[in-house]
């Protein structure tokens, strides 16, 4: 630890930029008055790399210097050319360039009467400038003076709002994020019009300096989560942040739990709904996946679409979801334990065929079932990083493989097929993949002390979790709530789903003092025949 | 410090794969029992004889398959107890008897009229075995030659043998199905005394060929298991067979009959079915005059299953009539069984006993050192009420249109 301490340290006084430490060397951070003098140092910092785009030109009669600078790729040329160069070189010959001179405060008048653009901001030192400049702004700087613009014109490639493509659903809106964290706001602020919504931006990273967005609405969301996502994301010293995910790794509470306690989601309607429940979203530049926190165990079984059908369906499909988790979770462990410990268990019919199965099988259970999870993995890995077309003949020749030819060359029963595929099916019914993700990487323990211990085995894995599930917290919200605690308003939202005029309120450990959601609005339809 | 914590979880965890399965077994190293057979032997030995399933000749599909051989096997063995003939039939058995899946408990003929108590300790007290198999003596023959007959339509004999046993039960009541906890029960009783279903078998002609596969290969197959009458116990001794009618009173009477159907003659000659489809027995015991009394209160309702007589079925009259005549002749059944058993057997089968017991507990601590005594001259009160609820879908019969 020490040795990186003295090292950040040298760093600092090597490089003011890096470190994007202003304070202690504010000389040298200064804006010259020379134009060329700016240009020299920007060339130099940025090691004259060719994407920096410099133009000098003559503003108005009188000629005064000025230079341009944007990166090329990040900003919108054509928005260059019309409303910057055209402003500058053109129009200010007609009758505003007459005053154009070394007399009058030339930025002043620039920025008053001929940009015509709407997101001007002062720059005076160089670390701002260079911030802007390699986000995508054009900056603007006139020579005599210390002083200059950056003019928003972000533009550049970008991938369009797409339909989801990880979190689908059939009755709802279909858009996602995307990589551009504007757009992505704008998806937001489009669903929720209220001026209470919120934005706060941070840059982090000191390399990747990418923005982070936090949201939420004011008056629902507990001011303490956000004064405590805050915090955490003040904490954060690293070089880059690529993805959300770097995010939710540094600041999640429990370093080494195996489950999620930072939703995730891409979809903006998902999104939406966290926030109205007084939650607080982290958008991260560069990455659909906005990150959701306060999260709770049950956020993870409820898809979006739960709360666009009706409520009975809803609650059934949450039910299914639920009973899933547990064959998700324990399907090969159960069968490995009931057919290797338990065989009394089992109706005599089912075990004479179990039996008759079995027979000639050189494994154990347990190694059968290992093997079969593992050629089930691989081939879920391989399915998932193959090119598409060649996806395809992966899958074929996994089912042709672990389906059939394991069958009938006798290495595996038919039945531990049977076991695998319905519980490779149960772990793909989470609408998050987050939670899947645990679950699978829990199997694997189960399965071996079912294999060890049977089905005491497996209850002591099973409660050794829940009281793991439990003891979580998630910036200060009790994981398992409403279930422990245990808050019986808030079950209206968890395994069941009750109708939309029965939500009375939100959750009471997330929004703590803005509880109440909604009238009575049930329609009310008249008694009498129309 | 935190190093040796780790070091400490680490060594707790490798603990976990020392420990070894101790009682992992895989399916395919089970000898799943369905049945066992207990004989006595002539030099006082138990013969244990055991049905094993061989599972790919009974499950159905590919990985069965069923290759023509037979679907169970016999193992048998010979020991001074119970518990050592299990263990000796490894000798010729690959995989250890599984006995979790028994459903038949058939014992010799010869064994029953020993005494079957001793023979049940270790079935109650293994932890393997379960208590819902039904316990079956074997009439007149040996116990194994009943478990080595094939059956057709059930593969697996003993799966046959547990299945009839329960079909029957609901519709024609004359047998029981007892299982050990049942027997237990009983046996220690003071006031009640065991009964079990007999199992026969009957065979053609050849006992080789009877037996072999052609039994399951012709339609009419030459060996046949049925069961039929009940056997009485004094104590754990069998004492005696209980014929159909008596067998059909005793389930009546200890409320275990589900379904059964009763010939009642017509007021006007013929005769008509009454379907028994549920029954209802109320027994109370009491003192009077010193001397214990048992009152029955027998509630039978059912439908009409057949009439063979003239008689109006559209007025309600001639149904309570038929009722009348359904309580008249079952009570002459009843009353008839109850005296039977009473004077030729002389044991309590009905736990009459108990009904004493519970009414007059007192009275009872007198009346139980001698009880089989006084239940020869016990006075029973019998009571019966047939209601009809259904008559079928026709109600007047057509033979009368035929004449």
């Amino acid at each position: 630890m020490r040795f990186f301490k003295k090292q950040r340290k040298n760093s600092v006084t090597h490089s003011s930029f890096e470190q994007g430490d202003q304070s202690k060397e504010n000389n040298k951070d200064l804006l010259k008055t020379s134009l060329e003098g700016n240009i020299q140092y920007v060339k130099q910092v940025l090691g004259n790399s060719r994407d920096i785009v410099i133009r000098e030109i003559q503003i108005g009669k009188k000629g005064v210097k000025a230079g341009i600078f944007y990166t090329d790729g990040l900003v919108d040329t054509n928005s260059i050319q019309n409303f910057i160069l055209e402003s500058l070189m053109l129009d200010i010959h007609t009758d505003q360039g007459q005053i154009i001179s070394s007399q009058h405060n030339v930025l002043q008048i620039l920025k008053d009467d001929i940009l015509t653009v709407g997101d001007i901001q002062d720059v005076t030192e160089f670390s701002y400038l260079l911030t802007s400049l390699l986000s995508g702004d054009v900056v603007l700087l006139v020579d005599g003076y210390a002083q200059g613009f950056t003019i928003g014109m972000r533009g550049g490639k970008d991938r369009g709002v797409t339909e989801s493509t990880t979190e689908t659903v059939v009755r709802g809106p279909k858009e996602s994020f995307t990589e551009n964290l504007r757009t992505n706001t704008a998806l937001i602020r489009r669903k929720i019009k209220t001026p209470n919504l919120w934005l706060e931006t941070k840059t982090i990273g000191r390399m990747t300096r990418t923005n982070v967005a936090i949201m939420y609405i004011d008056g629902v969301v507990n001011d303490k989560v956000v004064e405590e996502v805050h915090k955490r994301l003040d904490r954060i010293d690293i070089d880059g942040i690529l993805e959300s995910g770097y995010i939710e790794a540094l600041i999640e509470d429990e370093k080494f739990s195996p489950f999620p306690t930072i939703y995730y989601s891409e979809r903006p309607d998902a999104i939406a709904a966290e926030l109205l429940e007084g939650k607080v979203a982290i958008l991260v530049d560069g990455t659909p996946i906005v990150l959701v926190a306060p999260a709770l165990f049950v956020s993870f079984i409820q898809s979006a679409e739960d709360y666009y059908q009706r409520a009975d369906i809803s609650t059934l499909i949450r039910l299914l979801r639920f009973f899933s988790i547990f064959i998700a979770l324990l399907g090969p462990s159960l069968y490995i334990a009931i057919t290797t410990f338990h065989q009394e268990m089992l109706p005599t019919g089912l075990l004479i065929n179990l039996a008759a199965q079995r027979e000639g099988v050189p494994f154990p259970a347990f190694i059968e079932a290992l093997m079969m999870e593992t050629a089930f993995e691989i081939l879920r890995e391989a399915g998932l990083r193959m090119p598409k077309a060649i996806g395809q003949a992966v899958s074929i020749v996994g089912t042709l493989v672990i389906g059939t030819a394991a069958v009938e060359a006798g290495f595996v029963s038919a039945a531990m097929v049977i076991v695998i595929a319905i519980t490779a099916t149960s772990s793909f019914v989470l609408p998050t993949l987050a939670l899947s993700m645990s679950i699978r990487m829990l199997r694997f323990p189960m399965m071996a002390l079912a294999a060890s211990f049977g089905l005491f085995g497996i209850l002591v894995g099973f409660i050794a979790l829940v009281l793991h599930l439990c003891s979580l917290r998630s910036f200060g919200v009790p994981y398992m709530s409403p279930f422990g605690p245990f808050i019986p308003e808030d079950i209206k939202d968890t395994l069941i789903r009750v109708p939309w005029w029965r939500m009375f309120s939100r959750p009471r450990l997330i929004s703590q003092k803005n509880i109440k959601r909604e009238q009575n609005s049930a329609s009310k339809p008249p008694r009498n025949k129309m | 410090m935190k190093r040796y914590v780790t070091l400490l979880i680490m060594l707790l965890v490798f603990l976990l794969f020392t420990t070894g399965c101790w009682n992992r077994r895989e399916l395919n190293e089970l000898a799943i029992t369905l049945a066992f057979g207990i004989d006595s032997t002539m030099d006082g030995q138990y013969l244990v004889t055991a049905q094993v399933v061989n599972p790919k000749e009974v499950a159905m599909g590919k990985a069965g398959g069923g290759n023509g051989r037979s679907p169970v096997i016999i193992y048998q063995a010979k020991g001074q107890t119970i518990f050592e003939a299990l263990q000796k039939m490894t000798k010729e058995s690959p995989r250890k008897i599984y006995p979790s899946h028994l459903r038949m408990l058939v014992i010799g003929e010869s064994l029953a009229k020993k005494g079957i108590g001793k023979s049940l300790d270790i079935l109650s007290r293994n932890s393997e075995l379960r208590s819902d198999y039904y316990i079956v003596v074997a009439k007149g023959m040996n116990a194994e030659d009943i478990l080595k007959v094939p059956t057709a339509l059930e593969k697996i004999p003993a799966i046959n043998l547990f299945d009839t046993l329960k079909e029957t039960a609901k519709a024609w009541s004359a047998t029981s199905f007892v299982t050990l906890d049942d027997l237990i029960t009983d046996l220690v009783s003071d006031g009640k005394q065991p009964v079990l279903t007999g199992v026969f078998l009957h065979m053609k002609g050849d006992k080789e060929k009877d037996l072999g596969n052609q039994n399951v290969e012709v339609i009419d197959t030459p060996a046949r298991l049925f069961f039929q009458k009940l056997a009485v116990f004094k104590k754990d001794k069998l004492v005696g067979w209980l014929d159909e009618k008596q067998s059909k009173t005793y389930n009546v009477i200890t409320n275990k009959e589900a379904g059964t159907a009763v010939n009642v003659p017509c007021p006007k000659g013929g005769k008509f079915v009454f379907h028994v489809t549920s029954s209802n027995t109320e027994m109370k015991g009491k003192i009077k005059n010193g001397k214990p009394e048992i009152d029955l209160n027998v509630h039978v309702e059912g439908s009409i299953g057949e009439v063979e007589c003239d008689i109006d079925l559209t007025k309600s009259e001639s149904i309570d009539k038929l009722e009348e005549m359904y309580e008249k002749e079952t009570r002459k059944i009843f009353n008839n069984a109850i005296k039977q058993v009473q004077e030729k057997y002389k044991v309590d089968i009905f736990g009459f006993g108990e009904a004493i017991h519970r009414a007059d507990p007192k009275a009872w601590k007198k009346l139980k050192k001698d009880w089989n005594k006084s239940f020869e001259n016990l006075h029973v009160n019998l009571h019966v009420q047939g209601e009809i609820r259904q008559i079928g879908t026709i109600d007047n019969t057509f033979l009368e249109k035929i004449k």
